[in-house]
């Protein structure tokens, strides 16, 4: 079944279904999930929670670091 | 050289550094040591899927160094208020250098949407340092509100033009109850030297060091600068006078009496 989620923006599809949990999700995006923070549909994730929380089909995530700035 | 107090926290260096723009993230560690800076600001972007793991800021030694995440980007306010919320959430950190921004061109902040955000995270909990134009009333409004210090801009960003709201930023210094730290514009040594001599309680710099041939030697530049008008102004500066005041003595010259 094809599922669809939009991460940062793009829509990205998963043709063997979605990655369970968004721990799952970074790893197949090969993140590492210490260095980031997330939010799905307008709600922050906080990192501890990132095992648990369940992915759903269309659900629209922003992954976010830190980077340079002044 | 006194220490400077904000929110609590003591800090015995009065220059804070910015850490974008530099060519790698082995430049901009040397850069900070040499700045002998405590405080560094950080900015939250989305992560980029064609490069995934570029954690530039994983070089940062944070037993060494507080990160002060910025809301740069932030158009308004409810766009800032997000953005501290997830910086809080990535890092634990509560402090956040607010800024509102939503002229691309100039970069001049949004005092009305500054103060909207300021009100609104000072009631969450935040330890909040606002960057702003420089102007007297909104940084009497900001530390009414209950933020941290205020951070009235020299110049635009990264313009390296100097103190060109010197004359709004006395007056901020005259009134000010909260630290106040001169941000942005500021494109050399002698322009931090300048802002601290005024009684400016600490400056913030990143272009103008990231930016140089040499960033190391500049940031150390800056360290010296800030610290010679910091102690110049704890001093106190002779007075000026319109006619001249000899240096040497006015008597036993060599000519007929």
């Amino acid at each position: 079944m094809n599922a669809v989620l939009k991460i940062n923006g793009t829509e990205k599809t998963f043709d063997d279904g979605l990655p369970p949990t968004l721990s799952a999700l970074l790893s197949k995006l090969q993140i590492d999930a210490a260095t980031v923070v997330a939010e799905i549909d307008g709600e922050i994730i906080e990192r501890k929670n990132f095992a648990q929380t369940e992915l759903k089909d269309q659900m629209g995530i922003e992954l976010i670091r830190f980077v340079g700035g002044g | 050289m006194k220490s400077l107090i904000i929110a609590g926290r003591e800090f015995s260096s009065r220059l804070f550094v910015g850490t974008g723009k530099f060519a790698s993230s082995a430049l901009m560690t040397q850069a900070i040591d040499a700045s002998g800076t405590q405080m560094v600001t950080v900015a939250l972007r989305r992560v980029d899927m064609d490069d995934a793991n570029d954690t530039m800021l994983e070089a940062i030694d944070r037993t060494k160094y507080q990160l002060l995440p910025n809301t740069s980007g932030a158009r308004d306010a409810a766009e800032a208020v997000r953005l501290s919320r997830l910086a809080r959430a990535a890092s634990g950190i509560e402090w956040v250098k607010l800024e509102v921004t939503p002229d691309p061109y100039y970069l001049l902040p949004d005092g009305e949407e500054t103060l909207k955000a300021a009100k609104e995270l000072v009631q969450d909990g935040f330890v909040v340092l606002p960057y702003i134009n420089a102007d007297p009333i909104l940084a009497k409004k900001l530390q009414d509100v209950g933020c941290a210090t205020v951070m009235p801009l020299a110049s635009p960003i990264g313009s390296n033009q100097g103190m060109k709201t010197k004359a709004s930023i006395e007056i901020i210094i005259e009134q000010a109850t909260v630290p106040v730290v001169v941000d942005a514009g500021l494109g050399a040594p002698s322009h931090a030297a300048e802002a601290m001599e005024m009684g400016a309680d600490a400056v913030l710099v990143n272009t103008a060091i990231a930016a140089a041939n040499d960033p190391v030697q500049m940031a150390r530049a800056f360290k010296m600068a800030t610290e010679a008008g910091r102690t110049a102004y704890e001093t106190g500066l002779a007075p000026k006078s319109a006619a001249a005041n000899a240096s040497s003595p006015l008597t036993g010259f060599l000519r007929e009496i």
